[in-house]
């Protein structure tokens, strides 16, 4: 018990000089790349616009990203457009979107 | 720990704390509204122009920061005219009232200050700014997203008889006039200056969107398009097959054709094709620059002195010793086009790029931006053109993804009504 008191203490200790030094802001992976889909899809990918894409699972976000590519969703503007990133980069912006509540 | 340290760190559990509170009181009503928490500001940053890359990098710096970086944004305005869909207003499909944005929400939601003011002098250096009435603001960093300004028309002068609508507001509402007031059977201009200008579709759009409204309401009608450029700057499978085919009966196509010299009085235009006289509506589009303060700054040192220099990864000026001063959108020479959409994704890169940079670390080496729009080529039906652009670090340039780079085959009316869910949920992104 003692030593889980003193963790806590730490934890809370190591989070206000976090707050206290800089911004202490490192961008999560994916945000800026899946901020490419906020001027369709909404800030975040929470609309208005197009298919919200926030919280869908990361799976299905690149899944439906890779369906695209194969030409199986049409030839509208996103099949074009899915072409543009990696397979690395489609695969962070939607990890980044799924976790979005 | 000195006492400053720790008086910041007080401040910041007090704001942790409203925040948790906050939290709990959401969770009753959920709501996915992004907002900013009310955090204690550790460095500021004044954003000049607000327009789409203005007011989108004034909300991603507020946001991305979690609210740490205080946001000035300085406009001459408290709205903005929106220019993407206002050639509908030329043909009375929209209002010019619907084309406005405020800058509510920036303040509210973001936590954005606002100035309304004339910018007169930036010091890139000290990274001050002086206002038209004697107020000085510095900051860190200086955004700046003046958009672009018109070369000057020999023999124009300040008559407003041959508007450029190219920047919407009252010059819009004063061709819409002009167009209505145009007779049957009566003959209208449309000049396309020399690449880059603004909106590389979009002198080409409103071609299209006025030949169509001049069939069914003047009757008879024509309208010469002049293009500065050797071709079709964009998008030439579509317009021209709606210049030269749909259009046929209404448009006149010229290349390489630039105004010299107008005549207001006489409504004559006098090009390197040869001479217009008499018409009756002139829409000229002039030849661009980055807006005044990119060059009263010298910050114009690419395009022959036209646009700004910058470095991709973070926009900050390539001028030496202005590094803390950024510049997006229209008034940057990239190889991006210059228009709305994009310039909102540059904001978003110079936005994240800031936060690192402020925080002791290095804007992203592989910055991804895209352009997406719809082309209005009849009253009712569009097409649409799109790119993606990564970042090429051996030319220090982003590149387009030649895959990922192009337009509909042809247009329809469905992509009409996505173009108003795109414009929607870009103005929402920007402004919300």
């Amino acid at each position: 018990m003692h030593t889980h008191r003193l963790s806590r203490a730490a934890l809370v200790l190591a989070a206000l000089t976090a707050a206290a030094s800089g911004f202490a802001q490192t961008p999560p992976p994916g945000r800026l790349l899946a901020s490419n889909c906020f001027q369709c899809h909404g800030t975040n990918g929470k609309g208005p616009g197009f298919e919200t894409l926030a919280g869908k699972s990361a799976s299905k976000i690149f899944g439906e990203l890779k369906e695209m590519q194969a030409g199986k969703e049409g030839n509208g503007i996103m099949t074009k457009h899915a072409f543009g990133y990696t397979d690395a980069q489609l695969q962070a912006l939607a990890a980044w979107l799924s976790t979005q509540r | 720990m000195d006492r400053r340290t720790l008086l910041a760190a007080a401040a910041s559990l007090a704001a942790t704390s409203m925040a948790a509170f906050a939290d709990d009181k959401t969770k009753t009503t959920p709501s996915t509204a992004v907002t900013v928490p009310s955090n204690a500001i550790k460095a500021r940053v004044i954003v000049i122009g607000g327009g789409m890359g203005g007011a989108t990098v004034a909300k991603y710096l507020r946001l991305w920061s979690n609210g740490t970086l205080g946001v000035t944004l300085i406009d001459r305005n408290p709205t903005y005219a929106s220019c993407i869909m206002s050639s509908l207003v030329l043909t009375g499909q929209r209002t010019m009232a619907s084309q406005y944005y405020n800058y509510d929400a920036l303040r509210s939601k973001y936590g954005i200050t606002t100035v309304f003011g004339d910018v007169v002098a930036v010091d890139p250096v000290a990274v001050k700014v002086r206002l038209a009435d004697g107020t000085t603001l510095s900051a860190d960093r200086i955004v700046m997203a003046p958009g672009i300004e018109f070369d000057e028309v020999p023999g124009l002068g300040t008559s407003d008889r041959m508007p450029h609508a190219w920047k919407a507001g009252p010059q819009t509402t004063l061709l819409a006039a002009q167009l209505a007031a145009m007779p049957a059977g009566g003959t209208a201009v449309l000049t396309i200056p020399q690449v880059p200008y603004r909106c590389p579709p979009g002198p080409y759009e409103r071609a299209c969107l006025i030949a169509d409204w001049l069939k069914v309401k003047k009757p008879g009608s024509k309208l010469i398009v002049l293009d500065a450029n050797p071709d079709f700057v964009t998008e030439k499978d579509n317009f021209s097959n709606a210049f030269f085919n749909l259009h046929r009966s209404v448009i006149e196509y010229h290349t390489n054709a630039a105004v010299t010299e107008v005549d207001p009085a006489s409504m004559s235009l006098v090009t390197t094709v040869g001479t217009l006289r008499n018409m009756h509506v002139v829409n000229l589009i002039p030849r661009q620059k980055a807006g005044g303060l990119v060059a009263a700054t010298q910050l114009n040192n690419a395009t022959g002195g036209r646009f700004a220099g910058v470095d991709v990864l973070s926009y900050q000026s390539t001028v030496a010793g202005a590094d803390r001063i950024h510049v997006i959108g229209d008034a940057s020479a990239t190889t991006q086009p210059k228009a709305g959409h994009i310039a909102n994704q540059e904001a978003k890169v110079c936005a994240d790029a800031i936060v690192r940079i402020l925080s002791g670390g290095a804007p992203d080496p592989a910055p991804v931006t895209n352009s997406a729009c719809y082309s209005t080529i009849t009253m009712t039906q569009a097409s649409w053109l799109t790119a993606v652009f990564q970042y090429d670090p051996a030319a220090r340039a982003m590149a387009s993804v030649p895959a990922a780079a192009g337009a509909s085959a042809g247009w329809s009316s469905g992509n009409f009504k996505q173009m108003n869910t795109w414009f929607n949920a870009l103005m929402a992104d920007t402004y919300a």
